[in-house]
């Protein structure tokens, strides 16, 4: 049952777990239709206007949970969805007077409104709706400022523009335009926007003996405290049933040296580059900057990098990316045909495996490293750069490379607008669609402030082995670190 | 065109990674990439005996082994 005081968070994290216990216990096909009651037992509506619709909310969750569509629309292949029962509707009149309005005398709001939209009537200025195109002229000249800007929280997350509404004011995403970044799933204060899930998935190929190993992202170490080390969550994932698990970190450091190749021939040759590292940043080059899609390294990311240095070792495995990104999914979606991960899960859906197994979250008190610190940086913004930096330097390549570090979508955004251009300035460019790296990223359990000194207490105990010596090890595999062109 | 292939755990079982590998491999016979994009998916919820494979609007119930005759009926017979 779910808690008064609950937040967005807590609700999704139930789903999942009920959702994961079910299916762990073979009893969700069953039982799903009763999560919905489990979890909203009535008779009295916590957060919305009856039981009813609360429960309808769960049910549409727990089919995100199974992967499915909240409502059964298969045409629909997004990652990101809208829970159509949660969205509220929030006005769209974007700019709003209100009572700080002296009506004064100078009517500055009236004469920078290019659309004849304000008129000054009674005690205070108003703006009409079918007038107003949303300029934003009249709050800048406003000097008490008295005309609020309250866009839709949706739609002032979204960095590509890919959220209107219906007739009903219902949220609508635009598949074509949506990049998988998950912003607007963080940001909608009813928790109307949500991902779809592979966590059933995974749990059934677990039950069914197959070798799946899971593959955590660099961004895990500090999401569970600042004593559990990334070889303590090995521990733990493997007790749920995994076969191993690998740190994506080391994927980073295959792809900083690869990284590394493509970048000194790329300056030799005059080219501009981009990292390829960051999905929602990749699909933000494919969807909306398609003409300088040539630019971004072919060297594979380090999810997919990982996941092809398993492959080589036991061609059965199957693989799972576990972090904190969405965009994640989409790409194991659409590089289905390209020797990458299987699946792809969020920390938060790991965490409600681990509840659903009843798995301690608490050290084992193990101490394995596999990724140098340079690969464990690439969870932050700036840590492909330094990576490939010092990779260059171990290569004795000139490391003096010039690099726009775009941190978050709006900065990438203005990056490839300028490459597209012709005009960046720098030779490079890191794109990180989440603000601070993948530290900050929406599938995250912990935010990257809270989590943000755990995080750096663990990543001190870290050696100092370099990023050619952790690859020797795994040189007798054989396979190549590009994609498809 | 674009040929969806469901990676969900049931038709994993069944076989999908061999069925798009068999594509992969038939489109590169058939000198078909750039017009042919194989395309991952979650489950289509039109689970049946095979791998649930979707072409345009159609949704088709493969085998590894019956993928080859799939793709010469259904993909190579149409203006791809």
């Amino acid at each position: 049952m779910i808690e008064n005081d609950a937040d967005i968070g807590s609700i999704k994290a139930e789903v999942l777990y009920e959702v994961a216990k079910l299916a762990f216990e073979d009893k969700l096909k069953e039982m799903e239709e009763e999560i919905p009651f489990s979890i909203i037992p009535g008779p009295k509506a916590n957060f919305r206007c009856c039981v009813y619709r609360e429960r309808e909310i769960i049910r549409e969750r727990v089919r995100l949970a199974q992967g499915k569509t909240p409502c059964g629309n298969e045409d629909d292949k997004n990652i990101v969805q809208v829970i159509r029962s949660a969205c509220e509707g929030c006005p769209i009149t974007r700019f709003v007077v209100t009572n700080n309005c002296q009506k004064c005398m100078s009517r500055k709001c009236q004469a920078a409104c290019s659309f004849g939209a304000i008129t000054i009537d009674g005690d205070k200025a108003r703006i009409d709706p079918d007038k107003c195109r949303e300029c934003g002229k009249c709050a800048q000249a406003c000097p008490y400022n008295a005309i609020a800007d309250i866009m839709r929280p949706c739609k002032r997350s979204c960095p590509v523009d890919a959220i209107t509404m219906d007739d009903n004011s219902i949220v609508k995403i635009n598949k074509e335009k949506c990049i998988s970044c998950g912003a607007c799933i963080s940001d909608c204060p009813f928790g109307a926007i949500s991902d779809r899930s592979f966590l059933t998935d995974v749990i059934n190929l677990l039950k069914a003996g197959v070798p799946v190993y899971a593959m955590t992202a660099p961004a895990v170490e500090g999401q569970f405290g600042p004593d559990v080390t990334i070889s303590d969550l090995s521990e733990m994932i493997c007790e749920m049933g995994f076969a191993g698990n690998f740190e994506v970190a080391l994927g980073g450091d295959l792809v900083a040296a690869s990284e590394a190749e493509e970048w000194s021939e790329a300056y030799r040759e005059g080219k501009k580059m981009t990292t390829s590292c960051c999905p929602a940043f990749v699909n933000m080059v494919k969807k909306h900057f398609p003409s300088v899609m040539d630019s971004i390294s072919t060297t594979v990311s380090p999810m997919a990098a990982t996941s092809r240095l398993i492959k080589a070792m036991n061609p059965d495995a199957v693989t799972v990316f576990i972090g904190p990104c969405i965009a994640k999914k989409s790409e194991v979606i659409e590089t289905v045909a390209d020797n990458t991960a299987d699946y792809a899960l969020t920390f938060e859906e790991l965490h409600a495996m681990f509840r659903a197994k009843q798995i301690s979250i608490a050290p084992r008190g193990t101490d394995m490293q596999q990724g140098s610190i340079f690969g464990k940086r690439f969870a932050a913004s700036g840590g492909v750069t330094g990576a490939v930096v010092e990779a260059l330097k171990e290569a004795g390549e000139n490391a003096e490379i010039n690099v726009k570090q775009c941190n978050g979508a709006l900065e990438c955004k203005k990056a490839l607008t300028l490459l597209k251009a012709g005009r960046l300035p720098e030779d490079f460019i890191e794109g990180m669609a989440c603000e601070g790296g993948c530290v900050s990223g929406p599938g995250n359990i912990r935010g990257a402030v809270k989590a943000k000194k755990d995080r750096e207490a663990l990543l001190s105990k870290a050696d100092g082995r370099g990023i050619r010596e952790n690859m020797q090890e795994y040189e007798k595999y054989r396979f190549s670190m590009h994609r498809k062109k | 065109m674009v040929i969806t292939i469901c990676i969900g755990s049931s038709c994993h079982l069944k076989g999908s990674r061999e069925v798009v590998k068999k594509l992969e491999e038939l489109v590169a016979e058939y000198g078909l990439e750039g017009q042919v994009e194989l395309n991952g998916s979650f489950c289509m919820e039109h689970c049946v005996e095979g791998v649930c494979v979707r072409a345009d609007d159609r949704f088709f119930s493969l085998k590894p082994e019956t993928t080859e005759e799939f793709f010469c009926k259904e993909i190579l017979r149409r203006d791809v």
